[in-house]
């Protein structure tokens, strides 16, 4: 039987200024995933839906099957900044 | 003859003002359908509790929602004042708008009841919430500006009622002006969205409706 590969981060660090890759870590972690190769290994899929005109995730899915949708814009206020985890592999 | 003038003038002291015509005060409104909708678990969203606060969980992807039947819905809950409803009402709209893309258009007609009632409450939290839906109304979707100018009617009396509501603190701190609570400004902003966006016919149809206003394009 074929097992899948999952992939464990190595390190994590919390940021201090906001960046895209913060916002792409905030908006997974507020579904309740580490990050996108999390998602990508729980759904078994390498689609992730993303606004066309700045790569920001528009929609995912909960491990409860519920939908999460997210603004065009900037969504990580900067209270919520330090508490996201950027995990390095 | 300086005596009965002087009772003349006592007359006249005890003649009352005016009473006050309420234009500004707050009208209690009925409990909506929203919220009889959404104890009765009709709306496909999951309720929760927890500390973050800001989100809706849809139980059903919204590209796949009767934005006929849920759209004017939600706008209807946009009267509401109390939690959960009001969060709920505010935050669905935010996400129908955002995710709507044409399906909003054909819609219109049927939001400016939910509009009118919510801006006729008069209440300053229904007020500063329903113009920042109506801000992002406008630009959620090609021709929605252009689609709303013959509602003008409907939508513009309100504003143009609390268009003063400005407070004038000198030099002090206005907090309002931060939060975005400042009817006054949040008026003034939904009117220049409404004017860019609304086409060549949009001027002339909100200056009828608001002598006051004063272009922000033709200037």
């Amino acid at each position: 039987m074929a097992q899948v590969a999952v992939v464990q981060p190595k390190s994590m660090t919390r940021p201090k200024v906001w960046s895209e890759e913060v916002e792409e870590a905030y908006r997974f972690q507020l579904a309740g995933y580490r990050d996108a190769i999390e998602y990508k290994q729980v759904h078994k899929t390498d689609h992730v839906d993303r606004w066309p005109h700045n790569g920001y995730v528009k929609k995912l899915v909960r491990r409860d099957g519920c939908f999460y949708y997210y603004n065009k814009t900037r969504e990580c206020p900067d209270k919520e900044i330090h508490k996201t985890k950027m995990y390095s592999y | 003859m300086i005596k009965s003038q002087c009772k003349q003038q006592e007359h006249f002291k005890k003649v009352p003002g005016p009473p006050p015509a309420g234009a500004f005060k707050a009208r209690p409104t009925a409990p909506t359908s929203f919220r009889k909708f959404y104890e009765r678990g009709d709306f496909p969203i999951a309720l929760e509790h927890d500390t973050k606060g800001n989100k809706i969980a849809w139980k059903v992807e919204i590209e796949k929602l009767d934005y006929h039947h849920y759209l004017p819905l939600f706008f209807d809950g946009l009267c509401e004042t109390e939690h959960p409803w009001e969060f709920f009402a505010r935050q669905g709209v935010h996400d129908m708008l955002e995710h709507g893309g044409s399906k909003i258009l054909p819609v219109i007609p049927q939001l400016i009841i939910p509009i009118k009632n919510a801006l006729g409450k008069r209440e300053h939290k229904v007020l500063c919430t329903t113009l920042k839906i109506l801000q992002h109304l406008v630009v959620s979707a090609d021709m929605v500006g252009e689609a709303l100018v013959p509602y003008y009617r409907q939508i513009l009396p309100v504003m143009n009622i609390f268009k003063n509501k400005n407070l004038n603190s000198g030099d002090g701190i206005d907090y309002s002006q931060q939060k975005r609570e400042n009817v006054g400004d949040l008026i003034q902003e939904t009117l220049e969205v409404f004017e860019r966006n609304g086409g060549d016919d949009a001027f002339i149809n909100i200056k009828y409706m608001i002598p006051t206003y004063e272009s922000c394009m033709l200037n």
